[in-house]
């Protein structure tokens, strides 16, 4: 019983810290993409860290089965959703300034 | 009984057979009440939808009938990349070292939900997100590119995943 606790906190401390760090790097980065990058990729790292924990502290089969089904659909829907957005800004007419920018900078920050 | 009305009826049974699965899934209740609602609202979701969800140029069992081993090592490859790639965007949000370029290439995989697959899952190899899926065509926006060479960066970055997915469906 301990065991899984302490395995769940160490999924929790893990999902934070790529939480923090994602956000982080919301901030930091200059150009729409990496931003979404950094965003969505350690977003997606931490809830999947969260929910992993959830599955380890779950009181019985039928609502870890539920927690492991959101899980995988979570995992379907967080790319898809940061794709679309990629999708805009890619047609979008902002992103075509700031893709020439990118290539005159070279570096993005 | 010509194929087209057999493909139908067979894509009309899948549906509804996955449906099916889900709402027991979910409500995980073997009551008699709730299996017969749950088969009854499937069967009638699925005759309004079953070809949405399984579109009719999808015209092989294998296109969406997952091979069951492969799919879990798939998975857990996925999991492994996800964790991996997260720690080296958070290396490069620390260090500050970028090269944001976009690559096109093209995949060799055929059906459509293995191209949407595919698709997701290189959003979380390492420093990678898709943009746009266009029949085979693939926009990717690369954090740490190495190269814009289409052949060399369509190796890169998907080679791995490409063959456990052909394992997994067509």
């Amino acid at each position: 019983m301990i065991i899984r606790e302490i395995l769940a906190l160490i999924a929790f401390l893990v999902g934070t810290f790529f939480g923090i760090f994602g956000m982080v790097g919301l901030f930091r980065f200059r150009d729409p993409y990496s931003r979404l990058h950094a965003g969505s990729l350690c977003g997606t790292t931490a809830v999947f860290s969260y929910l992993v924990a959830l599955l380890l502290l779950a009181p019985s089969l039928a609502s870890g089965a539920r927690v492991f089904i959101i899980l995988v659909f979570f995992l379907i829907s967080a790319p898809t959703g940061s794709s679309i957005v990629g999708k805009f800004i890619w047609e979008s007419e902002d992103a075509t300034r700031q893709r020439s920018a990118m290539k005159r900078e070279d570096k993005s920050l | 009984m010509n194929s087209r009305r057999v493909w139908a009826i067979l894509r009309f049974v899948l549906t509804t057979l996955f449906l099916y699965f889900v709402w027991v899934l979910f409500t995980s209740d073997l009551g008699l009440f709730s299996l017969l609602f749950g088969l009854a609202a499937s069967v009638m979701t699925a005759a309004l939808t079953y070809h949405i969800f399984l579109p009719e140029h999808e015209a092989n069992l294998r296109f969406f009938t997952p091979h069951f081993w492969a799919l879990i090592r798939f998975l857990f490859l996925m999991v492994f990349s996800l964790y991996q790639s997260s720690f080296q965007v958070v290396k490069a949000v620390i260090s500050g070292n970028t090269n944001p370029r976009i690559v096109h290439f093209r995949t060799r995989l055929r059906s459509d939900l293995a191209r949407t697959v595919l698709a997701n899952a290189i959003t979380f190899t390492p420093g990678t997100m898709t943009l746009d899926l266009n029949d085979d065509h693939l926009t990717v926006h690369w954090l740490l590119c190495s190269t814009t060479h289409t052949k060399a960066a369509g190796e890169a970055i998907k080679t791995k995943l490409e063959h456990a997915l052909g394992r997994t469906w067509l």
